[in-house]
């Protein structure tokens, strides 16, 4: 798979690398490295498209959070948890969401849906300033129509029942909740990494077909693993829009949580991806 | 298939290229960053794959738990923990397959090894990372909640009451077999030829194998069919019944990878025959 350019040197290099198990066989490269992105691009501002992925990322959140906080909020109301769907049910309504929803949105707008996502993405240098912060509102703001129509369906259940909120829970110190969120974030982050992985692309002969799967498996079994411990952030624009339709003293005591804690794990997976896995930074050449 | 079938000239006209096999000692790959990329790539993949499966096995006893805050159906349930395992390895094999072949096994490891897919060096970085990747997954999850970990278990693998120690370890054989099997027929560049070289599907089977394998087992065993995991959670758990039994999460998946290599090598791709050249004349070698 990789050619000699391709492997950085730890010493003498006569022979390229033998190809790894389970690839397909390529003898050169077939994809190109996109360039770094630019800071500021002026220019997408005057771009249709620039826009048509903000309002993309806008909708696909809000209709995240709509049918994940109200799966939530099912799950509360029942009698009893064998009556409803459960936790997995949880778990799955957030994982399959963002399978659906990273499917139908990443040709437009790259499908980040998570405003780690797009952190990572930017550190990575895939897009530029104005488009992550423009995404990172857009996504927000998505958020908190999605949790709204929630509490509009049912206003005073959503108030007595946490309204999807998350919080650390009982017999959890903050430092817990945070270790969790930043290792939860770094699971999604990598995956979405591998899956966009221009490397990747090729190797599987340019069919993208199942790039979302995989990073909805990723939000689904981090949710079954730290759904105990704060009902799995893993997405600020998640936590902060059910925080502000709530907006109750313990859910905004607990909120720096969910932004330190998936940013910390975004950057992680980012240097991970970028210097150890890619060794973009170390490559002979570009 | 037609596609093995002799051209008129005599020569083959597959359009696949089974690997020459790896050799034991390979110094050269020591000098190859690729190779350290892979360990570390291993290292964290078995990480993350213990830290999430573990949690998620916690987590499910906290809540499931009726005379300590728990409710009845409470938590993701037994299937969820069989999805966290079966997901978690979809996700990673997904995420290294290109690095390092995504084995995050030292059972699939081993019967690659015995399949000459990996030099023995290889094989044996692969499984030390393995091994200690699993410890700081379990030890993340200890970190993150030491009393309730202590109290439910620590997620590690021993026999359940009512099952002797000959029928766990032939669980873990099966178990394994099936999921090393499965990891062959994943990865055969037959296979790839005939699915027009599209690998993209190779983790989903694999992580389904490992999910139904879960779902079968986790009542004899907790499921191990992963050296590294059962391993994990005995040295961060260290109580002496998860000990006793440990070397079964040993010597069954070993030789359930052992079967698998055998079966897969010699009995459906019969490349040990070929190289013999018992079915063919010299002249076609």
């Amino acid at each position: 798979m990789e050619g000699k350019e391709e492997d950085v040197r730890v010493g003498a290099n006569k022979f390229p690398e033998r190809q790894p198990i389970g690839t397909s066989a390529q003898t050169d490269k077939d994809y190109k490295e996109p360039p770094p992105a630019p800071f500021f691009e002026p220019g997408e501002l005057s771009s249709w498209s620039f826009y048509r992925a903000g309002i993309a990322e806008f909708i696909a959140t809000f209709l995240f959070l709509y049918i994940t906080v109200l799966t939530v909020m099912g799950v509360k109301r029942a009698p009893n948890m064998c009556a409803s769907v459960g936790i997995q049910g949880i778990a799955w309504a957030f994982g399959g969401m963002i399978f659906a929803l990273v499917y139908c949105t990443a040709g437009i707008s790259g499908g980040h849906i998570n405003p780690a996502v797009t952190f990572g993405l930017f550190l990575a240098r895939k897009l530029s300033l104005t488009r992550a912060v423009f995404y990172i509102v857009m996504q927000c703001l998505g958020a908190i129509c999605g949790a709204g129509v929630v509490k509009g369906f049912q206003p005073n259940p959503y108030q007595t029942l946490g309204g999807g909120a998350n919080t650390v829970a009982h017999g959890y110190t903050k430092g817990s909740g945070l270790g969790a969120e930043i290792i939860g974030t770094f699971v999604l982050v990598y995956t979405v990494f591998s899956a966009t992985d221009a490397k990747r692309s090729a190797r599987d002969s340019h069919v993208p077909i199942l790039a979302p799967l995989p990073i909805g498996f990723a939000v689904f079994l981090v949710h079954l693993a730290t759904i105990p411990i704060t009902g799995t952030g893993i997405n600020p624009a998640r936590s902060l829009g059910a925080a502000i339709i709530y907006n109750k003293d313990h859910a905004w005591d607990d909120h720096w949580i969910f932004w330190v804690g998936p940013f910390i794990g975004a950057a992680l997976a980012a240097l991970y991806h970028q210097l150890v896995i890619r060794a973009i930074p170390f490559k002979s050449r570009s | 298939m037609a596609k093995d079938v002799e051209g008129p000239e005599g020569f083959q006209t597959r359009d696949y290229e089974d690997p020459p096999p790896t050799p034991f000692f390979d110094a050269d790959e020591l000098t190859k960053w690729s190779l350290y990329r892979a360990v570390i790539a291993e290292f964290v993949a078995t990480l993350l794959f213990l830290y999430i499966t573990v949690l998620t096995v916690i987590g499910y006893k906290i809540q499931s738990d009726t005379k300590a805050g728990g409710v009845d159906c409470g938590g993701v349930g037994i299937l969820g923990i069989a999805w966290a395992f079966g997901g978690m390895i979809f996700i990673l094999v997904y995420c290294t397959a290109g690095i390092s072949g995504g084995h995050i096994n030292p059972a699939v490891t081993f019967g690659l090894f015995l399949a000459r897919k990996v030099s023995l060096i290889r094989a044996v970085l692969y499984m030390v990372a393995q091994c200690l990747g699993a410890i700081c997954g379990v030890g993340f999850v200890k970190a993150f909640q030491s009393s309730y970990y202590d109290r439910y278990g620590g997620g590690a693998n021993s026999l359940a009451d009512g099952y002797n120690t000959g029928t766990g370890l032939a669980a873990e054989i099966i178990g394994t077999f099936v999921l090393v099997y499965t990891v062959f027929s994943a990865t055969d560049p037959k296979r790839n030829a005939r699915d027009s070289h599209v690998p993209v599907l190779a983790p989903l089977p694999i992580g389904f194998a490992v999910f139904m394998v879960h779902l079968a087992t986790i009542p004899i065993t907790g499921t191990g069919i992963n050296p590294a995991r059962s391993f994990g959670a005995a040295v961060i758990y260290n109580k002496s019944k998860p000990w006793d039994d440990h070397w079964i999460f040993w010597v069954g998946p070993f030789i359930g990878a052992a079967i698998a290599a055998f079966y897969h090598q010699f009995v459906l791709r019969a490349s040990g025959s070929k190289s013999l050249g018992s079915f063919r004349s010299a002249a076609n070698v």
